[in-house]
């Protein structure tokens, strides 16, 4: 292996990716690092149950698709990558027999709503609009820019006299949870619970003070979900490849032990094999914040108080995700279907969640380290992309929210239950699709929250969003203040995965921003700014 | 979203075709490749199917040509991700009864093998030495052989190899015609050896009782033995590299695109069609990395191949001989054998063969899996986290191994289901007898992968891991039959680059470099040979 | 007085949008390039559906510097803002009868370029549109907003 570059970069995730790809599209000689043998982190596809079905292990939703700007600059799509929006996108199945659904067409998701409320149906088509209008200013002002305060943001729309003018941007949405927002607008306990239910799946915890202001994002791209044929996996090697085909290299199994830094700056690497590589320029970590502070670098090279912020202080998700992989032989058939049809073909589904209550208990539950009685939630993806399973045959997913650390065992307690709690899981699935029995499943895994912190060593605490979601977490505060502009105390240091703004999910966020940050600091022309 | 045309189609991203494929671009082809699965690399592959963290190779294991790779320094692999580990003890049998193991070490540490050898007999020490030490002045022969078209060679070229190299030590020209056991019994006295170089030549896939493949086992068998390196952190990285290799030259791979067929207009092949019904023109060639009746009868099609291709294909045979099942472990502790009182190197064996307390006992095993019969639970095996931390957890161990077992066709499919809910826990009985410690307790978790659902995952056919039988008709200048050993077909501007031709299968990449010598003879390209190289 | 889109307005813009931002402190550091794309939609007479005229405006240190048509995007000029949108929201906005901020939530204007700089200088902004709105007195030779048949 070559000792010396332009740019390390830690983590082949898609943002450590991402920014490579960028860097070395910028003529820099970059090395991105891989501590896995897999390249694409959360973009994880697998054979977990049997062969030729494509299980992805963790990211599964690409909600961002033509609104990240990397997707045209790296030219995504150019390298193979194939996105499908399903048609019927998402589902909510109740315990009265009715479903829910959103299209990807508003009139025909209000028609739905409609349904259970048609004053709600209206309410949704009015905030969906409106939320269009402005999701693209949005995103360039929130997502893909590196995070001014709340302050900040509050005062210049209180000048643009914005509170006026849309609901959605109302400072007071700061106060108010989703539960809150969802009250105050929709009446129907089951378009509330599945409205919450999508918030919920997208990390913003409809329980948490504070986390309307995100709704207006969630609602605008509620119906831009989409599917990465063949897998999620493929995402990550349309970027590997970009990275590569700009001179770039990427390296699994190459495990960062230390950060090097030299006179306060940071000036290389060292493997846990010993080799040592020297950064000419930069090195940008993109996995967690503790083992890039704490593990990576001596702790007399960082302030003592930003030390032990990050030893104490950084948030990270007070719920996670219980998986279960399915190979099956048949896809479900709701007797929701008997309601509406179009149940049956829906990409994702909430099973049982019918009210605001119903997720409030489970979170409840949850942070008490206690199992909920399973309402997953069923993905099956090749509903949408039969290339992920053997012909005529189905993968599926399903996933439920469930703590980390199991009261009374701790983390430790998931190695004994994830077989049970799977059964439980595929029952509570089975109530609602009675054709999931012995004969339509073929084989199935659990996948519980202990191995998503084993496996992916940076999603700490089995944080699939790489640090909670709350109003202090957010923008220029995540994952702290000090570090809440991609920037660290030693020079040359950068931080670029998910626990920085915006947040985990495949976002590109972190990356895309890191890099407007880096590029002011190198003098790289921003030739991907091309307004 | 694949272009409507390139110069070179290349189907499969194994790791022969990703090896042709950067060639080809770098010869200045347009060239893409297509892969059926979500996942580069074929037989070099790595999972983590069972528990985060714990690797296992699911094909390829050891890695012996690294060194005479081509494509590993003309693309430079090594900057690209490939690393490898040589580990000093090579291959060990371990014995239920606790008696003394042998343990081979890699070649510049003979001295050890010899000692371990000496044990049993000094005389099998010093053949054994003598052996290496001749079979290894042969790598560049055998390197330029490999990385080459073959041809026929002349009547007794093998007799006067074997008499020339090895003549003082009692071998004739005659050993030629004699099959591998026959030779192993000859030269060695010690059952404890005979039975260690039984298993180490199947390994390879040559059938062992097949007259006439002596000089093989003599010269590339002897050559190989011992000479393994590790791929940190899993085989696949291999394949990493020369994706990587692919990506910087501009090749466009496209993965999960399965071809449905290959375009044939006028006797020539002229493109592909993929999953969709998507025709992709190539306006030079199309090279096929998929296996031989696959390429022909599936793709190409009977109505565009003569009676007598149409046969050939329909008679190429897949398996007995290489069809292997993989055992994956998560494990507490590594393995401590009994024997390890004799020698502690026997723990930290990069191979160990266990079950087989005897020759009898290896000769049974593979003749009974040769003879579509489930053998006795044995195996070689690996534990790769004793070399490379990155293949467990921390303070764990994941191992693997490879049990022969019949083709695929050979059992139902509930039988295979059968084997893999009950061979494992019947394989750790025998393993326990020789490391008491290999208990239930010990396994964290353990899955079997078959033949069956390798002939699924990969389309390797049987589950036969060198794609068609290693057998004398169907080798060297007669693989897979002579008149498509040249990797060129009946149909103009079809190659066959995958394991089913010359040399067959592991991981040397010589298929798809010998692929890309015969379409830069036929293209004018400049030939890839380095002088220095010599191939 | 000076009719929409000609020359004479365009100087008037400048001076309204200097004169409003004189008084402001903290005016933003360095130049931004913006381009004002204004689309035809076959309900404004200034421009033909179909059509687009182009307007590139140069704000130095918070201050308008210039002001042009120009034909399309020019090669070399690096733009830091892009507004796009049909010509009766912009003649609407040059009349005060649509409010740019709202044209902006709306989507009816597509704004692209570093938000959080407009964010930031929020302040400036909002007198920079203030003063394009009703800064000058227009007048309106082809027919004034709002038009017969428009949204």
């Amino acid at each position: 292996m070559r000792k010396e570059y332009d740019a390390i970069i830690i983590g082949a995730g898609h943002n450590g990716l991402t920014l490579g790809a960028y860097l070395a599209r910028s003529g820099l000689d970059v090395v991105v690092l891989e501590r896995r043998h897999e390249e694409g982190g959360g973009l994880c596809t697998e054979e977990l149950t049997r062969e030729g079905f494509l299980h992805n292990v963790h990211a599964n939703y690409h909600t961002f698709v033509d609104l990240a700007p990397p997707v045209a600059d790296l030219d995504v799509r150019g390298h193979g990558v194939e996105y499908v929006r399903p048609e019927v996108q998402m589902a909510s199945i109740y315990d009265d027999g009715t479903a829910l659904l959103i299209y990807d067409d508003l009139d025909r998701t209000c028609e739905s709503m409609s349904r259970f409320s048609a004053e709600d149906a209206e309410t949704f088509r009015r905030l969906y609009t409106e939320a269009h209008g402005f999701v693209d200013l949005l995103l360039g002002t929130l997502m893909y820019r590196p995070p001014m305060s709340v302050k900040e943001l509050t005062r210049a729309l209180a000048t643009f006299g914005v509170e006026d003018k849309t609901e959605f941007l109302s400072v007071k949405l700061r106060r108010e949870s989703i539960n809150e927002f969802l009250d105050q607008h929709f009446t129907d306990p089951r378009i509330k619970a599945h409205l919450a239910f999508h918030g919920a799946i997208c990390g913003y915890t409809n329980d948490v003070s504070g986390l309307a202001i995100g709704y207006p994002l969630l609602v605008g791209k509620i119906d831009n979900w989409h599917l990465c044929v063949g897998g999620s996996h493929r995402l990550a090697h349309a970027l590997w490849r970009d990275l590569a085909q700009h001179g770039g290299t990427m390296i699994s199994d190459a495990e960062v032990s230390r950060i090097v830094v030299d006179d306060g700056r940071a000036v290389g690497v060292r493997l846990s094999s010993g080799e040592e590589l020297t950064a000419r320029k930069l090195v940008a970590s993109t996995v967690d914040v503790e083992q890039t502070l704490l593990e990576f670098v001596e702790p007399s090279e960082i302030p003592a108080e930003l030390h032990s912020k990050v030893s104490n202080e950084i948030q990270h998700k007070d719920w996670t995700l219980f998986s279960v992989h399915l190979a099956m032989a048949e896809a479900p058939q709701y007797e929701a279907a008997a309601f509406e049809p179009d149940v049956d073909r829906a990409w994702v589904v909430n099973l049982g969640y019918g009210s605001l209550d119903d997720l409030n208990d489970d979170w409840r539950t949850v942070r008490g380290g206690g199992l909920p009685v399973p309402r997953p939630n069923a993905a099956v993806n090749s509903l949408y992309d039969p290339t992920d399973a053997p012909e005529g045959c189905y993968t599926g997913l399903l996933r439920q929210f469930a703590p980390f650390s199991l009261a009374g065992s701790g983390p430790g307690g998931w190695e004994g239950i994830g077989r049970h709690y799977g059964e439980r899981c595929i029952e509570a699935w089975r109530r609602f699709a009675p054709n999931m029995n012995d004969d339509a499943i073929i084989d199935w895994v659990p996948f519980t929250p202990l191995e998503i912190s084993q496996k992916m060593k940076n999603m700490v605490r089995g944080d699939w969003m790489m640090g909670e979601i709350t109003l202090d977490n957010m923008l220029d505060e995540r994952p702290l203040r000090e570090l809440g502009q991609y920037r660290t105390p030693i020079e040359g240091l950068y931080l670029a995965g998910s626990t920085q703004h915006p947040h985990g999910f495949i976002t590109f966020g972190p990356a895309y921003n890191a890099l407007q940050e880096i590029a002011a600091d190198l003098d790289i022309d921003p030739w991907w700014q091309n307004i | 979203m694949p272009a409507n045309s390139y110069d070179a189609i290349v189907i499969g991203a194994g790791h022969n075709g990703l090896c042709l494929a950067a060639y080809l671009q770098r010869a200045g082809l347009s060239t893409a490749v297509f892969e059926r699965r979500h996942e580069e690399g074929g037989g070099i592959n790595t999972e983590e199917p069972l528990l985060p963290g714990y690797r296992f190779n699911l094909h390829a294991q050891y890695m012996e040509f690294f060194d005479i790779m081509p494509m590993i320094t003309d693309f430079g692999l090594e900057d690209l991700g490939l690393r490898t580990v040589m580990p000093e003890a090579q291959a060990g049998i371990a014995f239920a009864d606790g008696r003394p193991p042998i343990v081979l070490h890699r070649p510049d540490l003979i001295d050890r093998s010899h000692a371990s050898i000496a044990r049993y007999s000094k005389r099998d020490a010093d053949m054994y030495v003598e052996l290496k030490q001749r079979a290894a002045m042969l790598e560049p022969v055998l390197a330029s052989g490999l990385y080459s078209i073959p041809s026929v060679s002349e009547p007794g070229t093998q007799e006067l190899m074997l008499e020339t190299v090895f003549g003082d030590l009692g071998i004739t020209g005659n050993f030629a015609l004699k099959s591998p056991t026959n030779v192993i019994d000859e030269l060695f006295e010690s059952p404890e050896m005979r039975a260690l170089l039984y298993r180490t030549t199947v390994e390879w896939g040559y059938p062992i009782d097949e007259a006439g493949t002596g000089a093989v086992f003599l010269s590339f068998i002897f050559w190989t033995l011992a000479n393994w390196k590790l791929c940190l952190g899993g085989t696949h990285t291999l394949a990493k590299a020369m994706t990587q290799a692919c990506y910087r030259e501009g090749v466009d791979l496209i993965e999960n695109t399965a071809v449905e067929s290959v375009v044939v207009e006028d006797g020539r092949a002229v493109g592909v069609e993929v999953r969709g019904g998507r025709t992709v023109r190539a306006e030079r060639l199309v090279a096929s990395n998929a296996d031989l009746r696959q390429t022909l009868l599936d793709l190409v099609g009977r109505d565009h191949l003569s009676p007598q291709w149409v046969r050939r294909a329909e008679n190429y045979r897949y398996g007995p001989s290489h069809v292997l099942g993989t055992p994956m472990f998560c494990l507490h502790d590594p393995p401590a054998y009994t024997s390890a009182r004799w020698d502690p190197e026997i723990d930290r064996c990069f191979y160990t063969m266990v079950g087989f307390d005897g020759p009898e006992d290896t000769l049974r095993y593979i003749r009974d899996a040769f003879m579509g019969r489930l053998p006795a639970p044995a195996a070689g095996t690996w534990v790769n986290s004793l070399w490379d931390r990155a293949q467990a957890p921390a303070g764990r161990h994941a191992a693997t191994g490879w049990y022969f077992f019949p083709p695929a066709s050979a059992l139902s499919a509930q039988e295979w289901e059968e084997v893999r809910a009950t061979y494992n826990d019947r394989f750790l009985a025998n393993w326990a007898a020789a490391a008491p410690n290999m208990t239930a307790d010990n396994v964290i978790a353990h899955r079997l992968y078959t033949p069956d659902q390798m002939e699924r995952k990969n389309l390797m056919r049987e589950g036969d891991f060198s794609n068609g039988e290693f057998a004398l008709d169907q080798l060297g200048a007669n693989r897979p039959f002579p008149e498509a050993s040249n990797y060129r077909t009946e149909v103009e501007g079809l190659y066959l680059c995958g394991p089913s031709s010359f040399p067959g299968g592991g991981a040397h990449a010589a298929c798809g470099y010998n692929a890309f010598k015969a379409v830069a003879e036929d293209l004018a390209l400049p030939s890839p040979t380095v002088p220095e190289r010599g191939y | 007085m000076a009719d929409v889109y000609t020359p004479d307005w365009y100087a008037a813009v400048r001076t309204a949008i200097n004169d409003a931002v004189s008084d402001l402190a903290d005016l933003p550091d360095g130049d931004w390039m913006v381009k004002v794309e204004i689309v035809g939609d076959g309900t404004s007479p200034y421009v033909a559906e179909g059509d687009e005229r182009h307007f590139l405006i140069r704000i130095d240190e918070g201050r308008c510097d210039w002001y042009r048509e120009v034909d399309g995007d020019e090669e070399g000029v690096r733009l830091n803002y892009r507004f796009r949108g049909s010509a009766s929201t912009f003649d609407g906005i040059a009349d005060s009868l649509v409010d740019p901020i709202d044209a902006a939530l709306s989507g009816e204007i597509k704004v692209k370029g570093d938000m959080r700089l407009l964010m930031r200088h929020a302040r400036h902004v909002a007198v920079l549109l203030e003063a394009y709105a009703q800064g000058v007195d227009t007048t309106w030779p082809e027919g004034r907003p709002p038009y017969e048949g428009g949204d």
